[in-house]
């Protein structure tokens, strides 16, 4: 579900191709919201899944907008005790799809090559529970088949609870909580991490192998509770903090031997933002970020005490959203610099960095338009540089910079029926142009043609 | 004698009782209308009713049993231009008549938008129809029914300040009839679409 899944910010070093497959797409549109509120996709997306400033609205508001008739439970004193929709809000999400990268991978014995044209049916298939749950309480919770995992899992969650008060002059002030297992995964804007482009991307591909913390390194493996509120439609304020919470390692408290790295204690999260509406016009600019403090995972064998000192991540990050939505022509605009700043104590005093501070900075940038919500696409460039730590990164030149372009062209028979066609070109990979890997493969050997079909119903 | 006035104290308290309940049904839904306009409502047709996407329709200081009426053709599914369809059946479809009410109540009475700049040639070629209508393709003055300031008349909606984009797709769904009123599709038959969008810039620039 997360975007650029990440592989060594996790703390896990070795950057064979084979853990590069790893890099799985976000995907989430959920016509169990149609249904709940009578209303069509057009109200809350753009295109799915970009929100409009309603679909921000209903999120915020606790997905609990509903037009459906309820059963209900009343005290004598007036006091409703239920109020439950007549149909459970639930949605199915298929996406298949084909891939063809410009040269097909090493095979696992590092000497061959791997079939290139990789088929997944299905890519991914998710159950969704995404609707009110009482009033002021609704839900986005995701079940998910990976082709690539061949499991079924917990993908991204958000439980809210929210309610309204009316200041003077009729302005609104929502206040609310979010239990959520994906940091920036509440957020309302898709210029995000969680929720920002591209949407979904191949499971069989590479994909940008170093990412910071807040940008999906922590997706799916952490509990956090954020309270936010949202002025006059306008400003939004939030804070929370984040704790590991991590799936399938059995129902113990986490241990040294625990993969992926655990959270010391828990990590702080904020955010705010400003949303500007004028005419057909939508503008957004915000900043948002969090610290984590992470007892590193050295790999299989070596454990790592769960106390003394951590690996601390101080993620910062800038985003702007622009919006123009007019019934022919849809465009908008979405960009985040995500700067972090690492200070590693417990890898460096290990031995398992050149550095005791590095630091990684992530850019991306994408433009959208879509005529009449039937045809469009979007284009873009990702960028990701920073130190170079050949012991941290595991890498041949020691540097994560990766850059490159993506382009996709979609196709929308209906509105929750997508098919897109889209490109990724890397002009650098882990740090390199040419021979990023010691054996002779280059970035633009990553480039990706990738087909998909998306159907939510 | 005295049993009479013993039905007489018993009608007027029975009366009493029935206003108090009423007035306070009336309370409860106008605290839940007030709620769903800041809440809901608002975030499409703007505070007050006064909204900045020329895609909805301004509500605040339009006749409230227009909006009432509307308000229950979208619940009845009875009104069927594309955005009525997209978001408004879901919107009213489970609004009570109480609450209806109450919502065309707050709005009718919040202040209206103002008048919007636009091209001062279509403006006048726009008055000239609102005013005079189109004598030789049998379109009526718009005036006689939305009245001289185009702020409504009787049960006629206010127009004044409309946003142009919005008149003009009603006034073609009203052509289509995918707004079904037999009135507004004989009225707009005859228009081309150069002559709605100057109706529409004229409507949008009036206070």
């Amino acid at each position: 579900m997360n975007l650029w899944r990440p592989i060594a910010a996790r703390g896990v070093r070795v950057l064979a191709p084979a853990l590069l497959l790893l890099a799985v797409p976000a995907a989430h549109a959920v016509p169990s919201y149609a249904r709940q509120t009578g209303m069509a996709c057009e109200a809350c997306h753009t295109v799915f899944p970009e929100l409009t400033h309603f679909g921000r609205m209903f999120k915020a508001s606790g997905y609990v907008l509903d037009n459906l008739k309820q059963v209900k439970g009343v005290t004598p004193q007036r006091e409703e005790i239920l109020s439950l929709a007549g149909l459970p809000p639930l949605s199915i999400m298929v996406q298949a799809s084909y891939t063809q990268l410009s040269t097909p991978l090493p095979d696992s014995s590092g000497t061959g090559k791997s079939q290139n044209g990789t088929v997944a049916f299905p890519q991914q298939v998710s159950l969704f529970y995404a609707g009110k749950i009482a009033p002021h309480v609704g839900a986005f919770l995701q079940l998910t088949y990976d082709y690539a995992a061949g499991t079924i899992g917990i993908d991204n969650t958000d439980i809210r609870f929210a309610d309204l008060t009316i200041l003077p002059g009729d302005q609104s002030l929502i206040y609310g909580l979010s239990l959520n297992n994906n940091p920036t995964v509440q957020d309302l804007w898709n210029s995000t991490a969680a929720f920002g482009f591209p949407y979904a991307l191949s499971a069989s591909a590479p994909g940008v192998p170093y990412a910071a913390q807040i940008d999906g390194a922590r997706a799916q493996d952490v509990a956090g509770l954020t309270a936010y509120l949202f002025w006059n439609e306008s400003l939004y304020g939030e804070l929370g903090v984040y704790r590991s919470a991590k799936q399938g390692t059995g129902s113990g408290p986490l241990d040294s031997t625990t993969p992926g790295g655990v959270i010391d204690g828990g990590a702080p999260y904020w955010r705010v933002a400003y949303e500007y509406n004028v005419g057909r016009h939508s503008i957004e600019a915000g900043l948002y970020g969090a610290t984590f403090k992470i007892f590193p995972d050295f790999g299989a064998g070596y454990g790592q005490l769960l106390a003394g000192p951590s690996d601390r991540y101080q993620d910062v990050a800038e985003d702007v959203q622009y919006q123009f939505l007019a019934d022919q022509h849809l465009f908008s605009l979405a960009a985040t610099r995500i700067h972090e700043s690492q200070t590693l104590n417990a890898t460096f005093a290990a031995g398992k960095s050149d550095n005791l501070n590095n630091d990684l900075t992530t850019t991306r940038a994408y433009a959208t338009y879509y005529y009449r919500r039937k045809i469009g696409g979007t284009a873009g460039f990702f960028t990701t540089t920073g130190s170079t730590d050949v012991t941290f990164l595991g890498n041949t030149s020691g540097a994560p910079d990766t850059s490159g372009w993506i382009a996709e062209l979609n196709y929308l028979p209906w509105l929750n029926t997508k098919f897109s066609l889209q490109y990724t070109a890397y002009n650098k990979y882990s740090g390199l142009s040419d021979n990023y890997d010691g054996m002779g493969r280059n970035a633009k050997d990553n480039n990706t043609l990738y087909l998909l079909a998306w159907l939510s119903y | 004698m005295r049993n009479g006035r013993m039905t007489g104290l018993a009608l007027v308290l029975a009366l009493a009782a029935s206003v108090a309940m009423a007035d306070e049904t009336d309370d409860i839904a106008h605290a839940t209308a007030r709620r769903l306009a800041v809440g809901v409502c608002g975030t499409c047709h703007g505070t007050h009713g006064v909204s900045e996407l020329p895609k909805f329709p301004r509500l605040a200081g339009q006749n409230a049993n227009y909006l009432a009426v509307q308000l229950k053709a979208f619940r009845s599914q009875t009104r069927g231009d594309p955005d009525a369809i997209g978001y408004m059946w879901g919107m009213a479809g489970n609004l009570e008549d109480g609450t209806i009410d109450a919502l065309a109540q707050y709005y009718s009475v919040q202040t209206a938008g103002g008048s919007q700049a636009g091209d001062p040639a279509l403006i006048a070629r726009g008055k000239t129809i609102y005013q005079q209508g189109l004598e030789s393709v049998g379109v009526p003055a718009c005036a006689a029914c939305h009245g001289p300031d185009a702020h409504g008349m009787g049960d006629f909606p206010r127009l004044a300040g409309q946003h142009a984009q919005y008149v003009l797709k009603q006034l073609s769904s009203f052509q289509n009839n995918m707004r079904n009123v037999a009135v507004m599709h004989g009225v707009a038959q005859g228009l081309k679409h150069e002559e709605m969008s100057a109706v529409a810039a004229f409507l949008e620039a009036q206070p």
